[in-house]
C-alpha cells in the first residue's frame, strides 16, 4: 500500500472519531441537517489540527550541521533546558474543517453512539426486486453495445483458422458474423420495503423552534431507517383540525392557525396504508409529533382509529410530545392510560433540543 | 348598574377574604369570578368568565373577528394576548399571551376562550421547566377586573 493511502486512511480515521466524540451534539443540533445531499452530508469539524513542517531559521543548526560525529545519538526533545516545546496557548482562530460522511456512515455511528439494535423486518415481507446488469455477451444486438475487444478478437480467430490472416500484413477485418454485443441479465434482488409516515401538529401553538426539534429528530430517524431498509418510502402528513398528505418541504414549514384534533392525522395515515401500503408487503414506521394540546373529546376518536386501524398495521408507532412554550398538553398521559405498554406504541416526551437524543433511542431502541 | 360595577362591589365587599365564588347577572348577561383571595384594591382570580346567549349563534368566523377585537382591546395585562389556535368543530377560539412571560422560573401566560354558546374565559397558566402546566391565580386589581368585563360585554355584543 502507497504511503498516501495509508495517510489517508488514518486522516479519515480521526475525522470520524471526532465526529464520533461530538455526534451528541449534531444529534441535538441539527447543524447537518441543511447540509445534506443526496447521500452525502457534509459536516462542519472544528479544530482538526492537520501536521505540517516548520522550517528553522537558517544556519542553525539541524541534521547535518553543527557538532558531533557519525553515530552520535540525537538529542531528545525536552532535555535542552533552553528549548520550547509543549502545547501553544494560543486558542486558535476557530477554522472549520468540512468533512463529508455518507449517511450510512452517520447512520451506523449514530447506531453505536446509542447503541440502537439492528431491526427486524416484520415477517416476509421481503420483496424481490430485479436489476439490471450486464453481464454477458450475445451476437446480436444495437451497435452502440458492441464489445469491440471481443469482435476483433474474434475475427482475429476466423482469419487465422481460415489463413486469411497474414503475418507480413497483418490486418484484422471484423464481418458481420464476428460481431458481439455486450448483453444484461435482470438479476433478482432481495429487498423489503418500509415506509415512514410522519405526522406533525401544524396548530397555532407549535411554534418554529418545536418545528426544527421534529425535523432534527426527523433527520436521525430517516437516516437509521434508511440503513436498516433499501429503498425507504416517506410519506407526511399535516394536521391542525384537519389533516392533509404534503411534501417534505411543506411538512417543516407550514404553520396553520386551526385547533388541534389529532384524529384527524390518525385518519388520513390510515386511508394512506390502506390505498397504498398493503400491511402484509410493508414494513410500516409511524411517527407522530405534537404538543398534546388536543381539543375537545377528540381523544376518545383518535384512540379508536389508533388501536383498531393504526397498532394493527405498524411495525412501530411512536409518539413525541413537543414541548412548547405553553407547555405540553395531556396528550401523551391519555395515551399511555388507554394503550399502558402497548408493545407496538413508544411515546417520548421532548422538552427541549437537548432531550431529542435520548428520544432517538427511545423510539428506536426497540429494534423493531 | 353594570356587570363590572355589580362585580367590583362584590369583590369589594369580599376584601379580607380567601376562596370566594362570585356570582354577577346584569340581563341575559352573567360573570362568574373564581376569586383565590380578595384585597382592598385586587384580587387574585382562578377564573373568570363572562356568559351569555349571544354568543349562541356564533359562527366561527364571526368568533376569530371578535377574538381579534379583543387581543386588540385588552392591551393592559401583562403580556399582550392574540389569537393562537381556532377550532371550527367546536366553535372555540383559544388566545393567549403572544408572547409568553418568560424567566428563571418559567413560562406563564394568560388564555382566554371565545366559545360559541357561549362564554369569554380568562384564565392564567405557569409552567415551569420540566414540569406539567398548571393553571394558577392570576393577580388582577380592580380596575383591571373591571375593564376586562367590559370587555368581554363589547366582544360579546360585537358578534
Amino acid at each position: 500500500m502507497l504511503d498516501i493511502e495509508r495517510d489517508q486512511r488514518r486522516f479519515k480515521e480521526i475525522v470520524r472519531g471526532r465526529i464520533r466524540g461530538n455526534l451528541r451534539k449534531y444529534i441535538t443540533h441539527g447543524e447537518m441537517i441543511g447540509r445534506k445531499g443526496r447521500d452525502i452530508v457534509s459536516i462542519p469539524v472544528p479544530q482538526l489540527d492537520v501536521p505540517r513542517f516548520k522550517f528553522g531559521k537558517n544556519g542553525s543548526g539541524g541534521v547535518g550541521q553543527g557538532e558531533g560525529q557519525v553515530g552520535d545519538p540525537i538529542g531528545k526533545p525536552g532535555n535542552d533546558p533552553g528549548s520550547g516545546g509543549g502545547a501553544g496557548s494560543d486558542p486558535g482562530g476557530g477554522h472549520f474543517l468540512e468533512v463529508e460522511v455518507s449517511l450510512d456512515e452517520l447512520a451506523e455511528m449514530l447506531g453505536n453512539e446509542l447503541e440502537l439494535p439492528r431491526i427486524k423486518p416484520k415477517g416476509a415481507a421481503s420483496i424481490e426486486a430485479e436489476k439490471t446488469k450486464y453481464n454477458s455477451i450475445r451476437q446480436t444486438g444495437p451497435e452502440s453495445l458492441r464489445h469491440f475487444r471481443r469482435t476483433y478478437l474474434r475475427a482475429l480467430k476466423r482469419q487465422i483458422s481460415t489463413g486469411a490472416y497474414e503475418i507480413d500484413e497483418p490486418r484484422v477485418i471484423p464481418v458481420n458474423a464476428d460481431k458481439l454485443y455486450r448483453s444484461w441479465n435482470d438479476v433478482p434482488q432481495p429487498k423489503v420495503n418500509a415506509v415512514v409516515i410522519y405526522m406533525m401538529d401544524v396548530s397555532g401553538s407549535m411554534t418554529d423552534e418545536q418545528k426544527e426539534i421534529v425535523r432534527t429528530e426527523a433527520f436521525w430517524i430517516d437516516a437509521w431507517l434508511g440503513k436498516q431498509y433499501r429503498g425507504i418510502e416517506k410519506r407526511y402528513i399535516i394536521h391542525d383540525a384537519a389533516a392533509k398528505e404534503v411534501d417534505e418541504h411543506t411538512f417543516y414549514h407550514t404553520r396553520e392557525s386551526g385547533g388541534t384534533r389529532i384524529s384527524s392525522a390518525y385518519k388520513a395515515a390510515a386511508e394512506l396504508i390502506d390505498q397504498s401500503f398493503p400491511v402484509e408487503d410493508w414494513n410500516l414506521y409511524c411517527f407522530q409529533f405534537s404538543d398534546g394540546d388536543n381539543w375537545g373529546d377528540d381523544n376518545r376518536k383518535a384512540f379508536e382509529l389508533l388501536s383498531e386501524k393504526l397498532l394493527p398495521a405498524v411495525n412501530l408507532f411512536c409518539y413525541g410530545q413537543v414541548e412548547s412554550p405553553y407547555g405540553s398538553g395531556d396528550f401523551i398521559d391519555a395515551l399511555e392510560k388507554q394503550f399502558d405498554s402497548h408493545e407496538k406504541l413508544v411515546l417520548s416526551e421532548i422538552a427541549d433540543k437537548d432531550a431529542i437524543y435520548e428520544s432517538i433511542r427511545t423510539f428506536l431502541g426497540k429494534g423493531k | 348598574m353594570s356587570l363590572s360595577s355589580l362585580l367590583l362591589d362584590e369583590l369589594r365587599a369580599c376584601a379580607g377574604q380567601s376562596g370566594k365564588s362570585l356570582f354577577v347577572r346584569d340581563g341575559q348577561r352573567s360573570v362568574r369570578c373564581e376569586a383565590v383571595h380578595c384585597e382592598r384594591f385586587a384580587a387574585t382570580v382562578d377564573e373568570l368568565v363572562l356568559e351569555t346567549p349571544e354568543l349562541a349563534a356564533a359562527t366561527i368566523a364571526q368568533l376569530e373577528a371578535a377574538s381579534r377585537d379583543l387581543a386588540s382591546r385588552v392591551n393592559y395585562l401583562l403580556e399582550p394576548v392574540a389569537p393562537i389556535e381556532s377550532d371550527a368543530a367546536g366553535c372555540t377560539v383559544q388566545m393567549r399571551s403572544n408572547p409568553p412571560q418568560k424567566d428563571d422560573n418559567g413560562w406563564r401566560y394568560y388564555e382566554l376562550v371565545l366559545r360559541r354558546g357561549g362564554s369569554v374565559a380568562l384564565a392564567r397558566y405557569e409552567r415551569q421547566p420540566g414540569q406539567p402546566r398548571v393553571r394558577v391565580p392570576a393577580a388582577l386589581t380592580h380596575e383591571v377586573i373591571g375593564r376586562l368585563v367590559n370587555d368581554f360585554e363589547l366582544t360579546a355584543a360585537s358578534v
